[in-house]
């Protein structure tokens, strides 16, 4: 939980957010069962009890997805973060969509407290949301994808490198969205929501 | 395991066998059985069950079974014994004892009395069925995990049943906690919370005796450690004593504590008394340590309550604690010395506002201090201790870690400073005579000397209790040393203690000059010697140079004031800071511009308790800050300030930190600290705590961890403001006719607004109706006397009680009715009106005598106007609710006469209202009300229109035409739409206004929703639909879509949820679901790309 000085409040909030990403897309993953619930271990992060992944493998996808993004949140070119679970067909059924909007003209210093009890609350709701989401097909994959407001120059991080652009199925028709949690703290703004398929056998 | 349960089981067989069929003697029973068992365990191994045994399956169900049968034959023979008449009361009901180990008496008779008298006995410990565990030594590991061992339940010497049994009745057991337990902690048991008996101590005098003695050395340390929070004392530095007959003054107090029924004054006893005694010294220190039990026994009678010295032992920790806090007697002394001597300050600032100009020049301050004040005050009746080393400090046991707060030149001269150790200082003077603090003593000397200084000079500045300056440049006496000496003469004559005084040009000089002049003489620096003398002087002797000043000063190699000199200003002010480099510069010049007599308001009030502080668990901690605020509420209340801004600060153990050296004291601490500024100033201890709850909460901190709390409050209202308060509620309460008048008047005020008003748009020609709604005037019978003068109702009253107002009004009521009725029946002009506006407020200020009247007619008509109205509303909101009714010919109604925010209340008024009322006031009123649109705005003529405004507070934007679909609803805080909704005719609309003003000022629209299904059947039935209400709130909520969706999407979803259930009960809200509905998902699908999936 070190940070550097010298950091701006956005570059701040950025490591927060990898960091909270992190968490996050491994609960929803254990929130869907994707995977076995032995294959997860408990952690606590913000004094908050968390999944894990033991599997070194799921673990390092997460990390490494997650903090590849930095950079291009430290710059705010990341629109979305969205774990998105497809079925056997490659066709997208849920998507959990992180949508964050970091206000890079804040420049008063990070009320990490603030910040942190917010996020809290991300995972703790998150965590009670089971109900919102749609059970899944048993052979099914998921995927990070990342929403980018524009195309980030090839930079020199290697992480970074890790993400490729990709054109992700859409759906035919705009989904329905079922929101689960927003928050807004300076600068940061992130909201969680649902995105299932508009089809008309789709209404619970 | 089974082979074990196997053999004991056999055995157990047999035993119930012979148990049942046989009676046996109680001393006798269980012995047999054991040895029983013992010697069974190794014959029978292997021996099958006894054949009517059911065989358990397991241990347990063994151990079950085992207890079972002791039960039984406890039972049994209680009972039996019962019948042969020889128990006693059944004093032990419902207590269960588990004896451990050895004890005297021996279990076995231990059992004999619990049966006797109707207790019960286990074999085997069980937390659920023993209540009580008996044991007279523990072995360590025990101690070192008790809960383990103990599960929680109390650990009690035997003798608490022997005690119980002689007193025949069922004895607290708190006395005779283990005494391992007690000791093992540092803070010494919790002997203080229960009065033994005297039976008991009768009973067992040696066990009391040794009691006692624990007691009394455990109070001796805290006393010692008490002065662990003192920094180095300041002024005692002097010799030579004045004396009296100290033992006289402590039998005086005797007599007083044994005698007075208040606790607190038995308690400021129980503080001080060991210490009493002649003072010993450490050559006699075996005798006199008997001589502290023998008094401690004798006293003991006398004591109320035996207290601890943490805040674990001792409920009134915080009280005591300041009690005996020489910090806290100088700290508080101050408002001692404001109320004593008020007079002279305030004819002296009068002066010094006239000629602050020439205070530097030709002007001469004596500096006048007492020399060695906290020691030669105690000694002054004991004239043999003159030219002993004697020193002040919460205890004389030589081997405390109690530190020396005063000590006199003799003992300085061996080398013993304030701040040193007790033992230290015994080490390096064996024959230190050491007293404890007599803050009675203190006080009265401090008036003496006080008295005497006020009484040779009209402008003296007290800094301390012992030290003060004197402006004498215009005195009678013209030689400043001869004014000295007298004055000197005259405190040593009174006080019998010494003082010691410098003379020089300003208060820095004078004060260096007393540095020379002590002990008990006095030294004039005039103006020609002020650079000899600062040329030599180190540079630590100027004040405002600490350790770390002087040590920065060190590394520039200065070291006296003369090579302070060569430095410049500007140098000085670059490596120091402005404020410090000035100082430095004029200060090594002799130069002080501070003018005598400015006695500095204090900042901030507030307490520290850093010794003696720690807490077992939550509930200790929460019971202390408790009385911290207590404490805290208690000196705001004496200085007669309210702060607004709150800090707790809490000194928290380090990780690696040992217990520290002192005792109790807090050791390696790291501070944390957390404040919070309020919108209302406060001195209530209530409000104290809740903020203090909350404060506290913020630091997630392990109560055990904590080693010392302070409260401090800053951000004082302004001197009239506080002045102000002192008209309390109680004093209003009880002048109860004549205050009643006092309230009314600002209602008549209010009255008086708004007929001024309507006569205004009468004759502006629009048709408006003024009614006097009788209907909402509370009726006069209810208890608060918040009900308004209505002319109406005045008129109609019935000639006698008229005519007792009318006394009470001093005649002018008869006046003020008539022109009442001249403004609301005839439109008067506007001259007329603002006199008559004056002639009111007039009147409220003799009666209020609050504000001296000239001051108050220096104001402009209309902020007096302005300030009758906002006392009028202040009282209008206070429970009364709408009070007059404009109602216009449209169907706005003009109840809301509130003031727009806080700010914009009377605070005196306020104040004086009653808690509840004050509350409704406050909760009606966001801090920061955003302006009110005016409805009639369009409607009333523009000069008429300002009238309204006075009366409303929308003195601005008099003309902005009022449109509901103002597109800004949302912007300010709170929104546009409360005030709009609150003026509103639909009862739904000024729910929703009230809700969200009630609710705080950040609330979201979904918690007003949330609200407003607990008022939805009510609602469903008032409301009657109009299209009017759903284009409203359609409006409000897509103009809240609008605000919200690109930040907070899961807020809008709520309050759709919410909106999706009214409208399945309620056909408006229907309509507004499906009016809005198609803009959200048209909104949804700008930000989102998709629509809200709202299921039901």
């Amino acid at each position: 939980m070190e940070r550097r000085e010298n950091q701006t409040p956005q570059g701040q909030t950025a490591q927060v957010l990898v960091e909270f990403l992190e968490v996050a897309i491994t609960a929803v993953v254990f929130l869907k069962g994707v995977y076995p619930s032995g294959a997860f271990e408990r952690r606590r992060y913000m004094n908050l009890v968390v999944q894990r992944a033991c599997h070194p493998q799921l673990r390092y996808y997460i990390h490494a997805t997650v903090s590849g993004l930095l950079p291009f949140l430290q710059k705010g070119i990341v629109e979305r973060v969205a774990v998105i679970f497809f079925n056997s067909g490659n066709v997208p059924l849920e998507k959990f969509v992180f949508k964050l909007a970091m206000n890079q003209s804040y420049g008063s210093a990070v009320e990490e407290v603030d910040l942190e009890s917010s996020l809290r609350s991300f995972l703790i709701k998150l965590s009670i949301s089971e109900s919102l989401t749609k059970e899944l097909p048993p052979d099914c994959r998921w995927e990070i994808t990342a929403y980018f407001r524009s195309l980030p120059e090839t930079g020199t991080n290697k992480e970074a490198d890790l993400w490729i652009p990709t054109d992700t199925k859409q759906w035919q028709q705009p989904p329905l969205i079922t929101p689960i949690k927003s928050m807004s703290c300076e600068p940061l703004c992130l909201q969680l929501y649902l995105e299932h398929p508009c089809l008309p056998e789709s209404t619970i | 395991m089974s082979l074990d349960s196997f053999r004991s089981s056999s055995s157990s067989g047999s035993g119930s066998g012979s148990g049942s069929g046989s009676k046996r003697t109680s001393s006798f029973s269980n012995a047999t059985n054991k040895t029983k068992t013992k010697t069974k365990k190794k014959k029978t191994l292997g021996v099958a069950w006894g054949s009517n045994a059911l065989p358990p399956s397991d241990f347990s169900g063994y151990m079950a079974l085992k207890n079972r049968k002791l039960h039984d034959q406890f039972h049994a023979q209680s009972s039996s014994s019962t019948s042969t008449s020889t128990s006693g009361k059944p004093i032990f009901t419902g207590v269960s004892i588990f004896v451990d180990g050895f004890t005297v008496p021996s279990s076995q008779e231990l059992r004999g009395y619990m049966f006797k008298y109707g207790g019960r006995f286990e074999n085997y410990f069980s937390r659920h069925r023993v209540t009580h565990i008996i044991c007279s030594n523990l072995p360590h590991t025990k101690l070192k995990n008790l809960r383990a061992f103990s599960a929680g339940l109390p650990l009690v010497k035997p003798t608490w049943i022997l005690d119980s049994v002689a007193a025949n009745r069922l004895l607290p057991w708190l006395p005779y906690q283990l005494h391992q337990l007690a000791n093992n902690q540092p803070t010494l048991s919790a002997f203080f919370s229960f009065k033994t008996s005297k039976l008991s101590d009768m009973e067992d005098s040696t066990t009391n005796v040794c009691q006692s003695q624990d007691r009394h050395s455990s109070k001796v340390n805290g006393l010692i450690s008490t002065v662990s929070n003192d920094t180095i004392p300041e002024n005692e530095n002097t010799n030579a004593f004045m004396l009296e007959d100290s033992t006289n003054l402590v039998r005086v107090k005797y007599d007083e504590g044994s005698t007075a029924a208040t606790q607190e004054k038995t308690n400021v006893q129980d503080e001080l008394e060991p210490n009493h005694q002649e003072p010993s010294t450490s050559v006699s220190s075996p005798c006199s340590d008997d001589q502290n039990v023998k008094e401690f026994q004798s006293s003991a009678a006398t004591r109320l309550s035996k207290q601890g010295h943490s805040t674990l032992t001792d409920p009134n920790f915080v009280e005591n604690y300041f009690k005996s806090s020489r910090l806290h007697f100088i700290g508080t002394w101050r408002n001692r010395y404001r109320k004593r001597f008020p007079m002279p300050s305030a004819g002296l600032n009068k002066e010094i506002s006239n000629n602050s100009s020439d205070v530097s020049r030709n002007s001469v301050i004596i500096h006048v201090d007492m020399d060695c004040f906290f020691v030669s005050v105690v000694i002054r009746s004991q004239p043999e201790l003159f030219d002993k080393p004697v020193a002040v400090c919460h205890s004389n046991n030589s081997k405390g870690t109690s530190e020396i707060s005063s000590a006199n030149y003799p003992a300085r001269s061996y080398g013993i400073k304030a701040g040193m150790f007790v033992r230290d200082a015994k080490a390096l003077c064996p024959d230190l005579v050491i007293f404890p603090y007599n803050f009675e003593a203190y006080e009265e000397v401090a008036d003496q000397f006080y008295t005497i200084l006020h009484r040779h000079c009209n402008k003296v500045q007290a800094v301390s209790c012992d030290e003060a300056f004197l402006d004498v440049t215009h005195s009678e006496v013209k030689d400043p040393e001869l004014l000295a000496s007298s004055i000197r003469e005259e405190i040593c004559k009174t006080t019998r203690c010494t003082a010691s005084a410098g003379i020089a040009g300003n208060m820095l000089m004078a004060r260096i000059a007393t540095r020379t002049a002590k002990p008990n003489g006095q030294y004039h620096i005039t103006p020609e010697r002020v650079d000899d003398y600062l040329c030599q002087l180190p540079i630590d002797s100027l004040p405002g140079v600490g350790h770390v000043l002087q040590e920065k000063l060190k590394k520039q190699n200065v070291h006296t004031c003369g090579q302070l000199r060569t430095i410049s200003k500007a140098l000085l002010q670059k490596d120091y800071g402005m404020k410090t480099g000035e100082m430095l510069w004029n200060y090594s010049r002799g130069i002080d511009s501070r003018a005598v007599g400015v006695f500095q308001e204090s900042k901030s009030i507030g307490a520290d308790v850093n010794w003696g502080v720690r807490f077992n668990d939550v509930k200790d901690c929460d019971r202390f800050l408790i009385d911290l605020c207590k404490e805290v509420s208690l000196r705001l209340q004496c200085c007669g300030v309210q702060g607004r801004t709150f800090s707790l600060k809490i000194k928290k153990r380090r990780k690696d930190a040992v217990e520290p050296a002192k005792f109790m004291g807090c050791g390696d601490c790291e501070n944390l600290s957390h404040s919070i500024t309020i919108p209302l100033a406060t001195d209530n201890v209530e409000v104290l705590q809740r903020i203090v709850k909350q404060l506290f909460g913020c630091f997630y901190i392990d109560v055990k961890e904590i080693r010392g709390i302070g409260l401090q409050v800053s951000r004082f209202e302004s001197a009239e403001t506080s002045k102000q308060e002192k008209y309390s509620l109680k004093s209003w309460v009880a002048s109860g006719n004549a205050s009643m008048q006092k309230q009314k008047y600002p209602m008549d005020q209010d009255k008086q607004n708004m007929d001024g008003t309507s006569s205004g748009e009468c004759r502006g020609g629009s048709s408006v109706k003024i009614q006097n709604n009788q209907a909402n005037a509370n009726p006069i019978s209810t208890p608060p006397p918040l009900c308004h003068l209505d002319v109406e109702v005045i008129r109609n009253l019935p000639p006698e009680v008229f005519s007792e107002l009318n006394e009470i009004y001093g005649g002018k009521l008869i006046d003020y009715i008539a022109k009442g009725k001249g403004t609301s029946e005839t439109s008067s002009s506007l001259q007329n009106l603002f006199l008559e506006q004056e002639t009111a407020i007039d009147k409220e200020e003799e009666l209020l005598n609050l504000e001296p009247i000239p001051q108050r007619k220096l104001l402009s008509e209309i902020e007096a106007m302005q300030h009758g109205a906002e006392q009028g509303d202040a009282v209008s909101g206070s429970g009364c609710g709408p009070i007059f009714k404009v109602t216009h010919s449209s169907s706005f109604e003009k109840d809301d006469l509130l003031p727009s925010s806080l700010s914009q209340i009377d605070g005196s008024v306020l104040r004086q209202l009653p808690e509840d009322l004050k509350a409704v006031i406050v909760q009606q009123l966001p801090a920061h009300r955003t302006q009110e649109i005016c409805s009639n705005g369009a409607m009333v003529p523009p000069s008429e229109n300002h009238h309204v405004s006075l009366s409303i507070k929308t003195s601005e934007n008099p003309g902005s035409s009022y449109s509901v679909l103002d597109d800004s609803l949302w912007t300010g805080n709170p929104p546009k739409w409360v005030e709009k909704f609150k003026v509103s005719s639909c009862l739904l609309l000024k729910i929703f206004a009230e809700i969200y003003s009630k609710s705080g000022l950040s609330s979201t629209l979904s918690s007003v929703l949330h609200q407003i299904i607990s008022e939805f059947h009510q609602l469903n039935l008032a409301h009657q639909i109009s299209d009017e209400t759903v284009n409203i709130i359609s409006e409000l909520l897509k103009q809240y879509i609008k605000v919200r969706i690109g930040r907070d999407i899961e807020e809008i979803y709520i309050c759709f949820r919410l909106l999706k259930r009214f409208a399945a009960k309620s056909q408006l809200f229907l309509q507004v679901y499906n009016s809005v509905f198609p803009y959200l998902q048209a909104a949804v699908d700008d930000n989102y790309g998709g629509s809200l999936f709202i299921a039901s």
